[in-house]
C-alpha cells in the first residue's frame, strides 16, 4: 500500500520530465514540425497542438441566427456566460472570432449561437459553409461575465439581439441547478421573428415559477431606453443586472443604472468594426504587451511615431520590404501608405514602417 | 542597353509594378495556401521515403533512391518552403505552421540570423558594393568592379568547395568574418554572431550523423553516408540556383552614392538589373524555390512565390516598354556565364578602366 502511494508521484514526475525532455530535443533537432505534420496527416482528430471540435449539428434558431453544436476532443470546461475563440479558414486565411457559449457546463457538447452579420466574413462563412462533420479550431474559454460565486437572490438578465447568448447559458445553468428563484429575463429584439430561444424561454417559464420572461419588440413598443426599462422592471434597483447587447442599446439603458453601477455586470458583444478617421487625425496607440499607451499625430508612419514616443522597435529597411517590423494589430484601422489599403480586421499583421494610424489602435508590442 | 529614364518615367515605372503587386495581394488566397501545403506534403513524404529506404535497405539501389529522396526533400524544404516562408510570404494566412517568424529550416544557418542579413541587408541594398555582402559573399570576385587581390587566383577552386559546403557558407555568412579580418568588427562581436551559428550547426551535425544513424543501429554507416549525400545534393543545387540569380554577366553592380535617396521606381529598377532569371518548367521552378524568377522575387519578396511565373511575362513586358533589359536564359547558359565570371575575375582586370557611374 505504502509503496504504491509513494511511487505514483515518482512515476508522474519521471513521465513529465521525459515528456519535456523529448519536446526540447525534438525542437532542437527540428523534429517537432514533421511530428505535427504526421499527426495531422494520419490522425487529425488527435492533434494536441490546437483544440479541434467537430460540428455535430447546425440548428436554425431564427431566420438569421444558427446554433452550431460542437464536440471538442477535450474541453477544459467553462463557466456559463464565458466566450470561446473560434477559428476558421476562409479562402486560405485563418480568421478568429469570439463567440459566447450558449450551452451550460453540464451539457455534453459546446454550443455557439451565431447571427449572420451583414458583411461579416466569419459569420457569413459559417452560415454558408460550416456543416455537420466539419472541424473548427477553438481557443480556451474565457471571460468574466459570469455569476458571482453566491448566486444573487434577485436577478435581471437584460439582452438585446444576439446578446442573449451568454445569458441563455446562465439561465440554462440556473434551471439545471434548480436555482431559478427570482429572475427577470428581458430580451429586446427587432421583431417577434428575431427573438432568440423563444420556445425554450416559454417552456422554462412554465416549469420555473421564479422566472419572468419579458420580450421587448422594437416594432411593437417604443425604443428600449432607461424610462422604458423602469416600466418593464420596476424593482430594477433591487436586482443584480447582467446586461449584454449592441452598443446602441447598452448606451440607451445606461442612465437607468446611475447609482446602481455596483450591481451591474455587462458585456459588449459587437466589437464594432472601427471606421477610418481622416488622415492625420490624432490617434491613441496602446501597446498590449508592454502595457503602454501614447498619443500620436496620425501623420507619420507608426514606426516613426512610436520611435518619437520613445519606443525602441526592431526594424530593417523602413520601406515595407524586409518584414522585420511586422506586428499584429489587435484592433483599429491603419492605412498602408504604399498601397492605400485599409486594414480594419482584428489581428491583421501590419508593417509599422509603411502603416499610418487611421483610428485608435491596439498593437501586439 | 538600358534607356536612361527621366524621373517622371521612373515614377510611372514604379507605379506599374506597384499595381502588379496590388493585383496579387487582392487575389492571394486558397490557391497559394493549397500550393504551399502540397509542397510541404510532398516534402514530408519524400523525406519519410528517403529515411525508410536508407534505414531498412541493404542494397545499393535503395541506398541511391533513399539518398535521392532525402536530398529532394531537403531541396524542397530549404528552397520553396523555408526560404519563401521565412520571407513572410504566407504570414497573411495566420496559420502558425506557415509563419515566417517562427520557421527554422533544415540546414546549418540559424533562421533568425538569415532573416536579418538576407531579408534586410540583401533585399534592401541589393547589389550595392559595400552594403550588400551577398556580392561575392566577401571572398569571391564576381565582377570586375570589385578590387582584385591575389587570393582571388584560387577562387575557381574555392567556388567548387563552396558548392559542396553551401549550407555552411550561408550559415557562416552571418558572422561577418571578413569584417573582423579587415579590422572593422571586434572579435567579441564575431563571437556573439558565431554562437547561434555554431549551436545550430552542431545540432544539425548531431541529427544527421549521430541521431538518425543511431536509430538505424547496424545500418548506421549507411544512414550517415546517405545523409551526407542528401546534404551534398541540396548544397550543390542551392549553390547553382543562387549563383545564377545574381552573378551571371550583365547583372549590374551599384555604388552607394548613386542609390542615395532613390525613389521606389529606381529601387525596382535596381532589383531588376541586379538579378537574373533562369528559364525552365514548373517542376524546375518549384525545386529552385522559384528563385529561378530571381527578378520577380527581388521586386516582390513577400508575395507567394508560386505567383512569380505569372508575373514574369508582365514584368518583362513593362521592362521592354521602358527600354530596360531583363536578364534571363537557360540554366546551362546562366551557369556557363557564372563560371566565366568566376574564372575571368580570378585574374586582375586588364587595363580596361573601371566603368564610371
Amino acid at each position: 500500500m505504502n509503496t504504491i502511494a509513494t511511487s505514483v508521484p515518482h512515476v508522474a514526475r519521471i513521465a513529465s520530465f521525459a515528456l519535456r525532455t523529448t519536446q526540447r530535443v525534438s525542437r532542437a533537432l527540428l523534429l517537432d514540425r514533421p511530428f505535427r505534420f504526421w499527426v495531422d496527416e494520419l490522425a487529425p482528430a488527435a492533434s494536441r497542438v490546437e483544440l479541434r471540435a467537430r460540428v455535430l449539428s447546425v440548428v436554425d434558431v431564427t431566420h438569421d441566427v444558427k446554433t452550431f453544436v460542437l464536440a471538442p476532443r477535450v474541453w477544459p470546461g467553462h463557466l456559463p456566460g464565458q466566450w470561446v475563440p473560434v477559428e476558421i479558414e476562409v479562402d486560405g486565411i485563418r480568421l478568429r472570432r469570439c463567440y459566447s457559449i450558449s450551452s451550460p457546463p453540464n451539457d455534453p457538447h459546446v454550443e455557439i449561437t451565431v447571427k449572420r452579420v451583414p458583411g461579416g466574413r466569419v459569420s457569413n462563412w459559417m452560415h454558408t459553409h460550416l456543416h455537420a462533420g466539419d472541424f473548427v479550431r477553438l481557443g480556451a474559454p474565457s471571460g468574466d461575465f459570469v455569476l458571482p460565486e453566491a448566486t444573487p437572490a434577485k436577478l435581471l438578465f437584460l439582452s438585446g439581439g444576439s446578446g442573449a447568448t451568454p445569458l441563455i447559458a446562465i439561465l440554462r445553468d440556473l434551471a439545471h441547478r434548480r436555482a431559478l428563484e427570482d429572475v427577470t429575463y428581458l430580451h429586446a429584439a427587432r421583431s417577434r421573428r428575431d427573438v432568440l430561444f423563444a420556445s425554450e424561454l416559454a417552456r422554462l417559464e412554465t416549469l420555473h415559477p421564479g422566472l419572468r420572461v419579458v420580450l421587448h419588440l422594437d416594432d411593437e413598443s417604443p425604443r428600449l431606453d432607461a424610462t422604458q426599462l423602469w416600466v418593464w422592471v420596476p424593482d430594477l434597483a433591487h436586482r443584480e443586472t447582467f446586461l449584454c447587447g449592441p452598443t446602441g442599446m447598452m448606451d440607451a439603458v445606461a442612465p437607468a443604472f446611475v447609482g446602481l453601477e455596483g450591481r451591474l455586470h455587462h458585456e459588449r458583444f459587437v466589437a464594432a468594426k472601427p471606421a477610418a478617421a481622416a488622415p492625420g487625425a490624432g490617434a491613441l496607440i496602446h501597446l498590449d504587451r508592454s502595457k503602454r499607451s501614447m498619443t500620436t499625430t496620425g501623420c507619420g508612419t507608426l514606426l516613426d511615431e512610436l520611435e518619437q514616443a520613445g519606443e525602441r522597435l526592431e526594424y530593417g529597411c523602413r520601406m515595407g520590404i524586409c518584414n522585420t517590423c511586422r506586428c499584429a494589430k489587435r484592433s483599429g484601422v491603419v492605412e498602408n501608405v504604399l498601397t492605400g489599403a485599409i486594414s480594419n480586421e482584428p489581428d491583421d499583421d501590419i508593417r509599422l514602417c509603411v502603416s499610418v494610424a487611421r483610428s485608435d489602435l491596439t498593437l501586439a508590442l | 542597353m538600358n534607356r536612361v529614364l527621366t524621373p517622371h518615367e521612373i515614377d510611372a515605372f514604379g507605379r506599374e509594378l506597384d499595381s502588379l503587386r496590388q493585383e496579387v495581394l487582392d487575389q492571394r488566397g486558397q490557391r497559394d495556401v493549397d500550393h504551399i501545403r502540397s509542397v510541404v506534403r510532398t516534402m514530408r513524404y519524400s523525406e519519410a521515403a528517403g529515411r525508410f529506404l536508407l534505414h531498412v535497405g541493404i542494397d545499393p539501389v535503395t541506398f541511391a533512391l533513399g539518398s535521392g529522396a532525402l536530398g529532394l526533400a531537403k531541396i524542397l524544404e530549404n528552397m520553396e518552403i523555408g526560404h519563401n516562408m521565412m520571407h513572410g510570404q504566407y504570414d497573411w494566412t495566420h496559420d502558425p505552421e506557415l509563419d515566417g517568424e517562427t520557421y527554422d529550416w533544415d540546414m546549418a544557418c540559424a533562421a533568425h540570423q538569415w532573416r536579418e542579413y538576407h531579408n534586410f541587408e540583401h533585399h534592401t541594398f541589393t547589389n550595392i558594393l559595400g552594403r550588400d555582402r551577398d556580392v561575392g559573399y566577401g571572398f569571391l570576385r564576381v565582377t570586375s568592379e570589385q578590387p582584385w587581390n591575389p587570393a582571388h587566383i584560387i577562387q575557381p577552386f574555392v567556388a567548387v568547395g563552396l558548392a559542396f559546403l553551401f549550407q555552411w557558407g550561408i550559415g557562416a555568412h552571418a558572422l561577418r568574418l571578413e569584417d573582423t579580418i579587415a579590422g572593422r568588427q571586434p572579435v567579441a562581436e564575431l563571437w556573439t554572431r558565431a554562437r547561434p551559428f555554431l549551436a545550430k550547426g552542431a545540432r544539425q551535425l548531431f541529427k544527421d550523423y549521430v541521431f538518425f544513424p543511431g536509430l538505424a543501429l547496424a545500418n548506421a554507416p549507411r544512414v550517415a553516408l546517405g545523409n551526407l549525400i542528401a546534404n551534398g545534393i541540396r548544397n550543390v543545387w542551392a549553390f547553382a540556383v543562387i549563383f545564377c540569380g545574381h552573378f551571371p554577366e550583365g547583372v549590374r553592380i551599384y555604388h552607394e552614392q548613386e542609390t542615395r535617396d532613390e525613389p521606389r521606381g529606381a529601387w525596382y529598377l535596381r532589383q531588376i538589373h541586379g538579378s537574373a532569371n533562369v528559364e525552365g518548367g514548373r517542376l524546375f521552378h518549384v525545386l529552385s524555390g522559384h528563385l529561378s524568377h530571381q527578378i520577380e522575387h527581388h521586386l516582390f519578396p513577400d508575395l507567394p512565390a508560386c505567383r512569380y511565373p505569372e508575373l514574369a511575362p508582365r514584368v518583362r513586358a513593362i521592362c521592354e516598354r521602358y527600354g530596360q533589359s531583363y536578364n534571363t536564359g537557360s540554366f546551362r547558359a546562366q551557369l556557363t556565364s557564372v563560371a566565366r565570371q568566376i574564372l575571368e575575375n580570378a585574374l586582375p582586370s586588364r587595363a580596361r578602366p573601371a566603368r564610371m557611374h
